[in-house]
């Protein structure tokens, strides 16, 4: 379905992704997991062809994407679902008209579309709330619109960016049972997440660091280097802010003097 | 599309209306240099059609002697026609051309009126050698030139049209810059919302076209309240003109030719719109 071969994406001889390789099977679901800044965004984004690798080989299906013309991009991005990180709704555009975009792009008429999107909401659990705009939404049901925006077009593959983030435990496990029964009607699922917490010994896992695959679990064993990413970052962001108030409180010293 | 394009206009009415204001007021400039034109053809068509030589006598010359001197015309061979207005012809035309106002038709009598008659050469520049066998008459008071006339009115109108093209251009050039300033601040605002679009697979003619569209939805808007006003108001003046230049057969002017030209401006401001929107999308929407 997916398969990258040793690819490597640089930013100025910054090596982003180092030789990264896996083969993603369709209908399968897979976590892409490591802490923040270890690529996992980039991988997307190259899936989507947002970026370019500098070296290294993507085919998604049949396409190679390197290969890939310009003009065929918008069509591979109708193939692959997004839901992005930073969830990417528009705040002037109500919960349906958000679900409804995509499908504008491929010449459906508003009333089609209108209706394909409240059917994808009502999948998601969001009946009732179409008319509204997503700030007038709670932070998990924002997710659920992103996530219907991503099935709308009925992709052949979704790829989820830390859709659980900004959530408490309880909703993130919502969104992935949401993300698992999709999972179950056929469509693969690719998602990047630094809580541990989340991921099942059910499922293959793909360990990032440092832009290069430290593990590639599968199913069903257990991983050698499981550890909680979201609270290495939690801990990283302490030690970053006891820096800053050291250096504060050093400067205002010197000031003193 | 259509929807697209409504929402984008009503979110910065401002903006709006700048552009449609500038397209407006280089549309007004337009349609009042093109009434100019169109009227100054027609100006110089109806003295180009008037009798090139114009010989008025003297009250005491008489028929025979004035037969006389069209004979010495016609033997210069440089004539192709010649006709002589006797002082009761040239009060019937006077009365036709002021029928609407008695009191200047009391005043005149066929006495005050001279005889004259109408020259046509074969070529424009046998004009002056047959205005030189005139000339010397003592029957003659006046001769007119149609020519000088003419030509007068060619220099003007030339220089009016010079310089109405250059504040055209300067127009379209402002309203191109505004249009372009206008849609690219639209971009930049967007931009996010277009990165979104186009991550989820817009394609790069959906995301342009709204702009485009934009671009041709103020020069329509501009090009019928420039174009429609100047129209409206030179009907509605028509009459004054026609009575400051009776005489001179340039009315009326057929609506529908200024339907044309409407027509044509609409067109042309819906081009220019698009024009400036694509350039701003060149530049903003890589």
């Amino acid at each position: 379905m997916i398969e990258f071969k040793d690819v490597t994406k640089k930013y100025a001889d910054d090596p982003v992704l180092d030789k990264v390789s896996f083969l993603i099977d369709k209908g399968s679901f897979v976590y892409l997991v490591g802490p923040t800044g270890s690529g996992k965004t980039t991988v997307f984004r190259l899936i989507i062809r947002d970026i370019m690798p500098t070296e290294g080989a993507i085919t998604l299906g049949d396409w190679d994407l390197l290969s890939l013309p310009r003009s065929r991009v918008p069509h591979l991005r109708r193939r692959v679902g997004v839901v992005f990180q930073d969830l990417r709704l528009l705040i002037d555009r109500t919960v349906a008209e958000n679900v409804m975009l995509p499908l504008e792009f491929s010449g459906m008429s508003e009333q089609e579309a209108r209706e394909k999107a409240e059917t994808v909401l009502s999948e998601v659990g969001l009946e009732g709330k179409f008319d509204k705009f997503p700030l007038q939404l709670s932070g998990g049901e924002r997710q659920r619109v992103a996530i219907a925006r991503a099935l709308v077009f009925e992709p052949e593959i979704i790829l989820a960016d830390e859709p659980t983030g900004n959530l408490d435990l309880e909703t993130s496990f919502q969104i992935l049972d949401l993300l698992q029964t999709i999972n179950k009607k056929g469509t693969t699922v690719f998602m990047a997440t630094h809580n541990n917490k989340l991921i099942s010994e059910a499922t293959r896992v793909i360990i990032l660091e440092s832009g290069k695959i430290i593990e590639d679990k599968k199913p069903g064993k257990k991983s050698e280097k499981k550890r909680n990413f979201q609270d290495e970052d939690k801990l990283e962001d302490r030690e970053d802010k006891t820096k800053e108030t050291g250096e504060k409180i050093k400067l205002e010293t010197l000031a003193k003097k | 599309m259509i929807s697209t394009v409504s929402k984008y206009v009503r979110r910065s009415p401002y903006q709006a209306l700048s552009a449609a204001l500038i397209m407006g007021l280089t549309f007004f400039a337009i349609t009042v240099f093109s009434i100019l034109t169109i009227l100054s053809i027609r100006f110089i068509s109806y003295f180009e059609t008037r009798p090139q030589l114009t010989v008025f006598f003297k009250d005491s010359a008489t028929r025979e002697e004035i037969r006389d001197l069209e004979k010495n015309l016609s033997d210069t061979g440089k004539t192709s026609s010649i006709k002589y207005v006797s002082k009761e012809e040239a009060l019937a035309i006077y009365r036709e051309q002021n029928k609407s106002d008695p009191i200047l038709l009391d005043l005149v009598t066929a006495d005050i009126l001279p005889a004259s008659i109408e020259v046509q050469a074969t070529q424009a520049e046998f004009l002056a050698g047959l205005a030189g066998v005139v000339r010397g008459s003592p029957l003659v008071e006046e001769v007119i030139f149609q020519k000088d006339i003419v030509d007068t009115l060619i220099s003007w109108t030339n220089a009016a049209r010079r310089l109405g093209i250059a504040i055209i251009a300067i127009l379209v050039t402002v309203s191109v810059l505004v249009i372009i300033t206008i849609i690219g601040i639209k971009i930049t605002v967007r931009r996010e919302e277009i990165e979104t679009m186009r991550l989820l697979g817009a394609t790069n003619w959906f995301i342009r076209a709204p702009f485009l569209l934009e671009g041709a939805f103020y020069g329509l808007l501009g090009s019928l309240a420039g174009g429609g006003l100047v129209i409206g108001l030179f009907y509605y003046f028509s009459p004054s003109f026609e009575s400051f230049l009776r005489g001179v057969a340039i009315f009326p002017i057929s609506p529908l030719m200024m339907l044309e030209l409407l027509a044509i401006e609409v067109i042309v401001a819906c081009l220019l719109g698009v024009f400036a929107s694509y350039l701003a999308v060149l530049r903003y929407l890589k």
